[in-house]
Order: C-alpha cells, then sequence, then structure tokens
C-alpha cells in the first residue's frame, strides 16, 4: 500500500484554488474548537437565506443571548462572520467552500494527535494488482502500520454507494497486504441524519467509522474504528 | 397581558412548518424515502422533547428563536435546499429550547 498525490487535473486545480482560499482556513480554525452548537450555527448559515447576522443570533439566544459567556460568545461572533462570508458567496462557489471547510477542519483535528506522521490533502492509496481509484481521498494520515482515510462531505446526501465502497475496498486491499487502514466518513451534519442515510444503503457500512457534526472532536483523539451504535 | 408561551404551542409551529419543509424536499424525487425517512426520525425528536416538558412556559427570547427559525425555512424556495434544511432545523429548534441537538 503506498500513497500518492491525486493527478493535477483541471478539477484538481480549480478545486486546489478553492481550499487555499484565506476563509477555508479562517473558518476552519475557528471550527475546530468550536462547541456544537457553534457547529449548528456555522452550518445552518452557510445552508441559510438569510445574510443579516441580527437573524441568526435571534436564532441562537444561547450562543449571542446574555447568559452566553464573554469568549464563547466572541467565538460565535466570529463563527458567524466567517460563515456568512461563504454564505455570501454564490451557490457553487458556496458549495465547493463547504467542502473544502469539513476537509480543513478534519485535518486540523487530525494534526492535533497525529505527531510526526504526515496529515495530507487528496491523495490517492495505490494497492498492488489494484486498478487505482479515479477519486482521490479528501484527508489521509500516512502512519506506517496505522494509516487512515477519510471522505469528508458537508450533509448526509453525500453518503451514497460509490463513497462507501471505495472506503472499504481500500481497507480491504490494506488488509489483502497486510496492512491496516483505517477508513471513515467525516460528515459535517447531525448523527441523526447520517445514520437515516447509512440505514438506507446496501454498501459495506459496518468497518467504516462516522464522524458527525456532534462527535468531530473525536478525530482528535484516536481513528473512528467503526460506526459507533 | 397575554400568557406566556409554552414549548408545546412553540413546537407545534415549528413542526407545521417543518412538514412544509419536508413538502418541498420531496419535489426532489430521487430522494422522496430519504426525505420522508428523515423526516419521521426529527418529527418523532422534536415531539419527544415537547411530550418531557409538556406545559412548560418558554421565555420569549427562545421563542423569538423558534419563529426566526421558522421565517428562514419559510423563505427556503430551492427543494435541495429543503433537503439540507431537514436536518439543519430541528437542530437549531432543539439548540434554541435547551434541549440535545
Amino acid at each position: 500500500m503506498r500513497f500518492q498525490d491525486a493527478a493535477r487535473d483541471g478539477r484538481a486545480v480549480v478545486y486546489a484554488g478553492i481550499q487555499a482560499e484565506p476563509i477555508v482556513a479562517r473558518a476552519a480554525g475557528l471550527l475546530a474548537d468550536a462547541t456544537t452548537p457553534q457547529r449548528i450555527l456555522a452550518r445552518a448559515v452557510m445552508n441559510g437565506e438569510s445574510t443579516d447576522p441580527t437573524a441568526w443570533m435571534t436564532m441562537f439566544p444561547t450562543l449571542f443571548g446574555d447568559e452566553a459567556a464573554a469568549d464563547e460568545r466572541a467565538r460565535s461572533e466570529a463563527i458567524l462572520a466567517a460563515a456568512l462570508e461563504i454564505a455570501d458567496r454564490g451557490e457553487q462557489v458556496r458549495s465547493q467552500l463547504r467542502g473544502a471547510l469539513v476537509e480543513a477542519v478534519t485535518a486540523a483535528l487530525l494534526e492535533r494527535r497525529a505527531g510526526t506522521a504526515p496529515v495530507r490533502r487528496e491523495r490517492r492509496i495505490l494497492f498492488d494488482g489494484v486498478r487505482a481509484e479515479i477519486h482521490p481521498y479528501d484527508v489521509t494520515v500516512e502512519a506506517d502500520g496505522a494509516a487512515e482515510a477519510y471522505d469528508c462531505k458537508w450533509g448526509a446526501r453525500g453518503i451514497n454507494a460509490d463513497v462507501l465502497h471505495q472506503l472499504d475496498d481500500a481497507r480491504t486491499h490494506a488488509l489483502d497486504e497486510e496492512e491496516r487502514l483505517f477508513v471513515a466518513l467525516v460528515i459535517f451534519d447531525a448523527d441523526r441524519s447520517c445514520r437515516v442515510r447509512l440505514d438506507r444503503q446496501t454498501a459495506p457500512t459496518g468497518a467504516t467509522g462516522l464522524v458527525t457534526l456532534e462527535t468531530l472532536d473525536t478525530l482528535a483523539a484516536a481513528p473512528p474504528t467503526s460506526r459507533p451504535a | 397581558m397575554p400568557d406566556p408561551a409554552t414549548l408545546e404551542t412553540v413546537l407545534a409551529r415549528a413542526l407545521a412548518a417543518y412538514d412544509d419543509l419536508l413538502g418541498l424536499g420531496e419535489e426532489v424525487e430521487d430522494e422522496w424515502t430519504y426525505v420522508n425517512d428523515l423526516g419521521a426520525a426529527w418529527r418523532e425528536r422534536l415531539e419527544a422533547a415537547g411530550e418531557l416538558r409538556a406545559g412548560a412556559p418558554i421565555s420569549p427570547p427562545v421563542e423569538a428563536a423558534v419563529d426566526r427559525a421558522i421565517a428562514e425555512i419559510g423563505a427556503i424556495e430551492d427543494p435541495h435546499r429543503a433537503i439540507d434544511w431537514l436536518s439543519t432545523f430541528p437542530q437549531v429548534v432543539l439548540v434554541a429550547i435547551g434541549e440535545q441537538p
């Protein structure tokens, strides 16, 4: 098993530009340290219609009301500003930025525990005698003996058979080479919604981890070995 | 002076708005089953939150939060965005009323 940069085709070049936008790193840094309600705020704003910050502050009284601690309120305000900046872009760019953001948050949290193992983006995983997948993995942790591969999605609707097969195939090909590869989905959506989506899938899911909006912080603790009950 | 709003009355408004949102999401034919499964799962969660604190009064800021969230989903015209909000709206409401999202 070995890792390789994805081909620099037209899509990759355009997407690299999206990933490099400063707002992605800024928002990812904020969301990596955010609470679950703050992450829900970010998702709502970036899915939303309103661009008036007052509307969102009204919608989240626990984050912006009098009882909110000053430092938490300051972070909520920064998250709201960053999310509005993304929401204010055209529909297509907004969608690309959201995808890049989930990858960036994932990478930021993984780097907190990866130590010397490289955390990389847009990587392919190659196995002897196996045709390489066209689509690269969004984030990888390339640790000797215990590598990890993540597919990141903005919403539960992004979960589909192709994604699940690609992750599970990589895991089993690694086993064939007596290597260990943890695979997981990172979905910036509600756990309940992800499970509804997963329950409708016939592709293998038993050994694929699931990290959701509520459990993002677990990325910084340990590899998600399988879907928790 | 009007009686303070209760959780039940506010959640009833939220669920009515949620049903409208679900109807919009159903326009994406390929996702009809998912939309309805999702709607059922979140309706169950919101109803459970209401039953747990039946009759409990809620503060004006909480009522305003839920009403603002209802207005937000009322402005959605795109069925795909409606599906995104079938997941997001219940979480916003649950956070507003102080329940685990």
